[in-house]
């Protein structure tokens, strides 16, 4: 009731949406700049930087995608679906497994310890990372296959905080009651996490999918790194290379960057809520 | 109970946490020892398989080397401006989109401004390398039909720092934003009202009722991005390459470059000397964090 008390004046509600709505725009506008650009010429580009309407769809940008760096644009595409899906799924089993099990049994003797190396990596400067993770990559002779880039690539990408604390979170909230009560009725450990755990985790575990399908279509580094050949490169990574060769195509690297960049637009716009909830929450309990 | 029959008991959580364990060590604690002890080596023998040992040398001869005592100040610098730009930024749009009287529309608000934090970074930041491109730009072209002296961008080495920063703004703060958003529904509306109606200027209830509520997101914030903007990376392999004449040659990059110079010691020197700053100030935060009482 008090609230209504107080109704804020027109001349303030003006200007709040005035400045949130110029904010909004000013983060949407590179999109369509970008959008926009990869349908025209370089030289009407050059004469009218801020047209917001292109003269002609000047499909041609997109046409000479086909081949990129000697490879077929298919590839890049391929590859990044496999190696974004294969390290998503990896990492929704694998993180999910590890934080229920150190959840659940904290005091278990080296579970303390592997918590703590866990947090320690994820401290470490990432880009710094990747590179002595080469070194492991080539000790386990990862890297003279294609098949053994992919592996690299893929188990690089299998492990990431925020899913961790998603998860670890999400499992702390179980009450023990329920899971005490499923061993007092004779359920097994393996029963206790595919009968009671799996079937309320379901939401956590489509929040994490989703978050991870996001950040592991963005990463470049590793698969820079760890790519022997062309063959194994993503997306980002093709738009990298597109953009550090002399000369410029501006037109194809506008294009190019709305492909990379709509997939994931479509997959955030379906599901918003879940990414953006999940990836604060994921934060908040790191 | 000895640890042979508490390990062979719960043999099983042992099995679930292989695999995590497995990818921990071989993706993570593994080459962090391995990079550790590279930074005690000489180069040219890193990678052999008896390397020789020179003690600290490696770090003598980078807190030695002007160039390193530069990246490391413009990281410094550079991090405390961009932590302070996007955790005010962050607070300032939730606080706007949190009020009432904004409400229509104000998930489309949300969506523009989380939308750059799920987009591939390499693309993001290469538009906005191309918006301050001086023939092609947008920014430029505005700045022109505005009257404005034009903006140097990527190309001037005064403004490339400030550059960067606005396109790494532009990409983490709506994550900073979404975590004020979150801490903000949990903060008491009473509190407000009874602020309202002992005549307290909305300047004064934010200040003095809502912002004390939100040390739990800032705190949060501030230790996020204090960690981000360390290890700053992504943007400047895409728009400056450390460049014009290493104004944006911050730590990470720099060791980057040193590695792919075959200079292992010295590159595993500067990320170890990395490493340790950030760990220390998260640690510092931390600590900071539990022995001050946020109610």
């Amino acid at each position: 009731m008090m609230r209504q008390l107080e109704r804020p004046k027109p001349p303030v509600v003006v200007l709040a949406y005035a400045f949130i709505g110029v904010i909004s725009l000013l983060f949407i506008y590179p999109y369509l700049w970008m959008f926009i650009s990869s349908f025209r010429e370089t030289e009407q580009i050059l004469t009218e930087p801020l047209r917001l309407l292109p003269e002609a769809l000047d499909i041609s940008a997109y046409a000479d995608l086909a081949r990129l760096g000697g490879v077929s644009f298919w590839t890049y595409a391929v590859n990044s679906l496999l190696i974004t899906g294969a390290s998503t799924a990896l990492t929704v089993m694998i993180t999910a497994l590890g934080a229920y099990a150190l959840v659940r049994k904290p005091k278990l003797p080296g579970f303390r310890w592997l918590r703590f190396g866990f947090l320690l990596t994820i401290m470490y400067p990432y880009m710094l990372l990747v590179i002595p993770v080469y070194l492991v990559v080539f000790e386990l002779s990862l890297h003279d296959t294609i098949l053994g880039n992919y592996t690299g690539i893929i188990l690089f990408l299998s492990l990431g905080p925020i899913q961790f604390f998603l998860f670890e979170q999400f499992f702390r909230s179980i009450p023990r009651e329920i899971i005490d009560a499923a061993i007092v009725d004779g359920a097994g450990e393996l029963q206790v996490l595919t009968r009671v755990v799996l079937p309320v985790s379901l939401p956590v575990v489509l929040t994490v999918t989703l978050v991870t399908f996001l950040l592991n279509w963005s990463q470049w580094f590793p698969v820079l790194v760890i790519s022997r050949r062309p063959d194994t490169y993503t997306l980002p990574v093709a738009l990298l290379n597109m953009n550090s060769e002399l000369g410029t195509d501006f037109q194809g690297i506008m294009a190019l960057a709305t492909i990379t960049t709509i997939p994931v637009l479509v997959v955030f716009l379906l599901t918003q809520r879940r990414v953006m909830s999940g990836m604060a929450a994921g934060a908040v309990k790191g | 109970m000895g640890t042979a029959t508490l390990l062979w008991k719960h043999r099983i959580f042992y099995l679930f946490v292989v695999p995590f364990a497995a990818l921990t060590i071989v993706f993570g604690l593994w080459p962090i020892a391995m990079s550790v002890q590279v930074s005690f080596t000489d180069s040219f023998t890193a990678l052999r398989p008896n390397p020789t040992y020179i003690g600290f040398a490696n770090y003598l001869t980078i807190f030695a080397d002007p160039q390193f005592q530069w990246s490391m100040a413009i990281t410094l610098i550079y991090t405390v401006l961009s932590v302070a730009a996007n955790v005010s930024l962050a607070l300032l749009l939730a606080l706007v989109l949190h009020n009432p009287m904004v409400r229509r529309g104000s998930t489309l608000f949300k969506l523009c401004i989380f939308l750059p934090v799920v987009t591939p970074d390499v693309a993001g930041y290469i538009v906005w390398k191309w918006i301050y491109n001086q023939n092609f730009g947008a920014l430029n072209a505005l700045l022109d039909i505005l009257g404005l002296p034009a903006f140097g961008g990527i190309a001037d080495s005064a403004t490339a720092l400030w550059a960067i920063l606005l396109a790494e703004l532009w990409h983490h703060v709506g994550f900073y934003t979404v975590i004020f958003l979150t801490n903000l529904q949990i903060v008491d509306p009473e509190l407000e009202d009874a602020a309202r109606i002992d005549g307290a200027r909305p300047w004064q209830r934010i200040w003095y009722v809502v912002l004390p509520q939100l040390r739990p997101a800032i705190m949060i914030n501030t230790v996020y991005a204090l960690i981000q903007f360390l290890k700053t990376f992504t943007v400047i392999v895409v728009m400056t390459r450390g460049g014009p004449n290493f104004a944006t040659n911050m730590v990470s990059y720099y060791a980057y470059l040193k590695f792919d110079q075959a200079q292992y010691g010295e590159a595993t020197a500067m990320a170890t000397t990395l490493f340790v700053a950030v760990i220390g100030l998260a640690y510092l935060m931390y600590w900071l964090n539990a022995r001050t009482d946020w109610r």
